[in-house]
């Protein structure tokens, strides 16, 4: 570990002035710095190319094609993230000379430029995931408005077939990659710490280093509409050959997931280690909040699956800019090999979009039914049968790909069996609300909204798991809705109730709860109105990922059109809320919901090192109902310590 | 748990049952089955739309119960009771969701298993796909092929796909059938149409620009039918509607998908307009026959201005016969002003 933050730190805001002259400003690492590097970097990029073509006399000398990939998606952003100081310890480090003693300068926030800078506090890297991320929502959203005012009758009428393609490819990318698993990652990195009574993440550097890997992934996703030929047009699965034969924008998809998914792996890797090493005394893994959890086998599941998705990435756009065979038939490739690959990354991705989503209604749940979680350790439990099981089930995504034939009833025992733990934890939740004192606040709103919701999504998940129903269900409307029902019934609304659930503890402020309310009734009816009817449009004959339709399919898919446009407007009073209720609402105590799990037992916002004295760990997080109950004992706390109650 | 409350969370499941059901009722989820293998899936569909109504009505009746029962006063501070939980009542729903979704799993193999089986002599037709569109050979001496699927009524048929570039997926809705097509591997499908009618094939697998055009027709016929159908392909090559006709290969190849071109009737802006392709050719300094010829089996040789390059699908040249292509270059020619 490289930098442990003692506790007996003062408070310090960023305390070193701000360099003077153009010279140091020029040298200061920042987005000045990043001005003139990135445009080094590129050429770096540039020559290397245009000099190794013209040494091997390969024709044209100068390839837009491999500069794109090497100068514009590799080196360019090296340059961006060198610039900003993403580099600057390390760098100092390897070349022998000697590190800035730590001042923890670049700790805390005091005003909102310190959001645009490197910063290796854990609560402010949290924040800077969220507002990113809820930037890509917001783009991946405005795309989904576009296809909607496209499809909201049949033929054509705003945008050509190629671009239609392009924004499809475009929302499901930035929505999947640069908003849920980033935005789970943020709530965790602003509340994990926090909750396992650490001061920090255990390597507060690699954090700063994965957060603005995001903004140029998400930067290249969008950069992908100004390569000549469009966006990426292929979906976001990719699929070769397409894939290797699409205009040159393909690329920008290939690369970013490779910087999106090195920022997954890098904050998975943080994860684990900060779980597994910086837990308080007395937070034995029986004792951890059930969020705390859901990271933990999140972690290993972005860990194990990720590179694959990578590897297949990187193999596609080899086949077009290296001329390999490593998915076309004609020179020996086999063309199921990418989809084998990508949805062994891609099934478990489905659960590391799920499971951070499970400990947020975890700890909304047991908070607002004010009862201990019902079956705490079969929950942890589920969560590890999940991790397991999700890596067995990638080929039903595949039932009508060709597959081996054998292979399709055993995927589909797989996948039926994953059913199970998934039953438990819903079963779970609605026993814990079982006679508790239920407060109806947004967070809670939003979790009963996804019980619900995630209850139709798996239910849907089942049909496709039977092989003769996926069979008349694949690349249908039905798959659209199944995914909307798990990623965003699911998801999504877990994000908003965790957003919810800790802006109090953000941002020291309360946030608006009739605004809140409103925003979650929007979201439910708009939601359901818009995919609920996608499931008979898609079995009666309406494939997915067209831009024109049959006639017939008219009227449904107005009706979901202007119930997607409700659901786009219920998000501007999200923002209305967040904005307006971060400047000025109401200041937050320490605890306002009289919650258990340590977070809560400091103030709000935390100070910035999170504890001013080690937190001794004395029970379960959801010790509700037992009088004098603690989780854990701060500050001298004069608390009787009870009897940790049996689970 | 007292008698009432039992009574009035079973209520609201009834309640939540009835209305999911009605819902399952009234919607036509489901296109009318036209082949056995529908009928099967139909079958599937419906078992395990009953199990999935019978849980999610207990989830939602919990929900509603809870909602309405145990909702605390704004001013009420007192926790729940500190039930930490129920080791028979885990029991109970970890082993019932398994033996239901067992049983959706052995009655989905058991469909899965009669659907495939295609019988001990089926039709055989072999299944061409390419962007952006869909060629059908049938058996016979004739080696008959046309771009419209024709199947006789109640015989089994085993479809052999195969794609010349990206992978298509074919799908006929009432068919209830699907498989991709799949570059460099065969894929096979089997369908055993019941009823007589009309139908369209779609592709289903995001395959470029033209995807969404990539529709081919499909009808049910009697075997009589069927017969004649083939005999007629068989014998009028250079007629209307033949093998050869330029406007019947400009329709299968689904040029119209990207193309405008008056005499065939198409209005498409993805690709050049057709109608303009002697001014094309002129600018790119060619005799126009050569150039449109060109243009079909080399099609990224030459580009008209403001398009791409790696647009037009490159497998015409191995999709069209000689014959067709040498037909459906003076069609354009004979098109142009």
């Amino acid at each position: 570990m490289t930098e442990t933050v003692h506790v007996q730190h003062d408070q310090h805001g960023p305390a070193s002035p701000p360099p003077r002259g153009l010279g140091a400003r020029l040298r200061a690492p920042g987005f000045l710095r990043a001005a003139w590097v990135m445009p080094l970097f590129w050429a770096f990029g540039f020559g290397v190319v245009v000099f190794f073509r013209w040494l091997g006399h390969y024709d044209p000398t100068v390839d837009w094609a491999v500069i794109t990939v090497v100068a514009f998606l590799t080196t360019l952003p090296i340059g961006f993230l060198t610039g900003i100081g993403a580099f600057d310890y390390w760098a100092y480090y390897i070349s022998g000379r000697p590190t800035r003693p730590e001042d923890h300068s670049s700790h805390g926030a005091t005003s909102w430029k310190d959001y645009f800078k490197v910063n290796t506090d854990h609560k402010v890297i949290g924040v800077q995931y969220l507002a990113t991320t809820f930037f890509f929502f917001v783009a991946g959203g405005m795309m989904a408005m576009l296809v909607r005012a496209e499809l909201a009758r049949p033929d054509m009428q705003f945008v050509d077939t190629q671009t239609y393609n392009g924004l499809v490819s475009e929302h499901a990318a930035l929505m999947i990659f640069l908003f849920i698993i980033p935005a789970f990652a943020g709530l965790a990195n602003f509340a994990v710490p926090l909750m396992l009574g650490a001061p920090d993440m255990a390597f507060p550097r690699l954090n700063a280093l994965s957060f603005w890997l995001l903004p140029v992934a998400g930067i290249m996703f969008l950069a992908a509409f100004l390569a000549p030929g469009g966006a990426f047009a292929t979906g976001w699965t990719s699929y070769a050959p397409l894939a290797s034969e699409q205009p040159l924008g393909q690329v920008f998809f290939n690369m970013g997931v490779q910087w999106a998914g090195a920022s997954s792996i890098m904050t998975a890797l943080n994860f684990l280690v900060t779980i597994i090493t910086m837990r308080a005394p007395g937070m034995t893994f029986w004792r951890m909040p059930l969020l705390v959890w859901a990271n933990f086998t999140t972690s290993l599941l972005v860990v194990i699956a990720t590179p694959f998705i990578a590897g297949s990435q990187f193999f596609v756009m080899f086949d077009r800019i290296l001329h390999t065979h490593f998915f076309t038939p004609d020179g020996g490739g086999y063309t199921l090999g990418y989809q084998h690959i990508f949805w062994f990354y891609s099934h478990p991705a489905v659960y590391i979009m799920m499971l951070p989503g499970f400990g947020i209604i975890s700890e909304v749940i047991a908070v607002f039914s004010r009862k201990p979680i019902f079956g705490y350790r079969l929950m942890a439990l589920s969560l590890m049968g999940i991790l397991v099981l999700g890596f067995s089930v990638w080929a039903h995504h595949m039932f009508v790909a060709g597959l081996a034939p054998w292979l399709r009833v055993p995927m589909m025992v797989t996948s039926m069996i994953i059913a199970v733990p998934t039953g438990i934890k819903i079963f779970s939740w609605l026993a814990t609300m079982w006679e508790g004192r239920i407060q109806l606040r947004t967070p809670m709103l939003f979790a009963l909204g996804f019980l619900s919701m995630f209850v139709l999504g798996g239910l849907s998940g089942i049909f496709l798991a039977s092989v003769p129903i996926d069979i008349a269900a694949s690349d249908t409307y039905f798959i659209v809705a199944h995914i909307h029902y798990v990623l965003f019934g699911g998801s999504v609304l877990t994000i908003f109730a965790g957003v919810y659930y800790w802006f109090p503890k953000m941002t020291g402020r309360m946030y608006n709860e009739r605004l809140g309310k409103l925003h979650f009734w929007l979201t439910f009816v708009g939601f359901n109105g818009t995919f609920f009817p996608m499931h008979w449009i898609g079995l009666q004959g309406m494939p997915r990922r067209v831009a024109d339709y049959s006639a017939e399919f008219g009227d449904w898919n107005m009706i979901i059109s202007v119930f997607s446009f409700l659901l786009g407007a219920s998000t501007i009073v999200f923002f209305y809320n967040m904005i307006t209720s971060w400047h000025r609402g109401p200041i937050a105590p320490g605890n306002p919901w009289r919650a258990m799990t340590l977070e809560w037992q400091v103030s709000s916002p935390p100070p910035v090192f999170n504890f001013d004295e080690i937190p001794q760990v004395v029970a379960g997080p959801y010790e509700y109902g037992i009088p004098g109950a603690r989780h854990a004992i701060l500050s001298g706390g004069h608390a009787e310590v009870h009897e940790e109650v049996k689970p | 748990m007292r008698r009432g409350s039992i009574v009035r969370i079973t209520i609201y499941g009834v309640i939540a049952g009835a209305l999911a059901s009605l819902v399952a009722v009234v919607v036509p989820w489901l296109p009318t089955s036209a082949s056995e293998e529908m009928d099967r899936i139909t079958f599937v569909f419906w078992f395990t739309t009953v199990i999935c109504i019978g849980i999610f009505a207990i989830v939602m009746a919990v929900i509603a119960y809870s909602i309405l029962k145990f909702r605390a006063e704004p001013d009420d501070e007192r926790d729940g009771p500190p039930v930490h939980g129920h080791t028979g009542l885990e029991i109970v729903w970890t082993a019932i969701p398994t033996v239901l979704v067992t049983a959706i799993a052995i009655v989905s193999a058991v469909v899965l298993a009669k659907n495939d089986d295609v019988g001990n002599n089926p039709l055989r037709i072999a299944v061409t796909a390419q962007q952006f569109a869909w060629k059908f050979e049938y058996p016979g001496p004739d080696k008959v092929t046309s771009g419209e699927l024709v199947l006789p009524l109640n015989k089994p048929v085993k479809l052999t796909l195969h794609s010349l570039d990206v992978i298509h997926s074919f799908w006929v809705p009432q068919f209830g059938q699907k498989s991709d097509a799949v570059p460099g591997i065969e894929t096979t499908l089997t369908i055993t149409p019941t009823k007589l009618g009309s139908y369209s094939l779609v592709c289903t697998e995001l395959c470029g620009l033209g995807h969404a055009t990539m529709r081919a027709p499909v009808s049910v016929v009697s075997q009589a039918d069927y017969e004649a159908y083939l005999k007629q392909e068989a014998s009028g090559g250079d007629a209307p509607g033949g093998s050869n006709d330029p406007a019947a290969v400009f329709t299968s190849a689904g040029c119209g998908g990207c193309h405008t071109f008056a005499p065939a009737g198409t209005d498409a802006q993805v690709g050049p307009d057709l109608n303009q392709l002697a001014s094309d050719a002129q600018a790119a300094g060619e005799p126009v026959e050569d150039y449109i010829r060109q243009s079909i089996v080399d099609p990224n040789a030459k580009i008209a201005a403001g398009y791409q390059a790696g647009v037009m699908p490159t497998a015409y040249a191995k999709s069209l016969t000689a014959d067709q292509i040498d037909a459906l270059v003076q069609y354009l020619v004979k098109g142009q002003k």
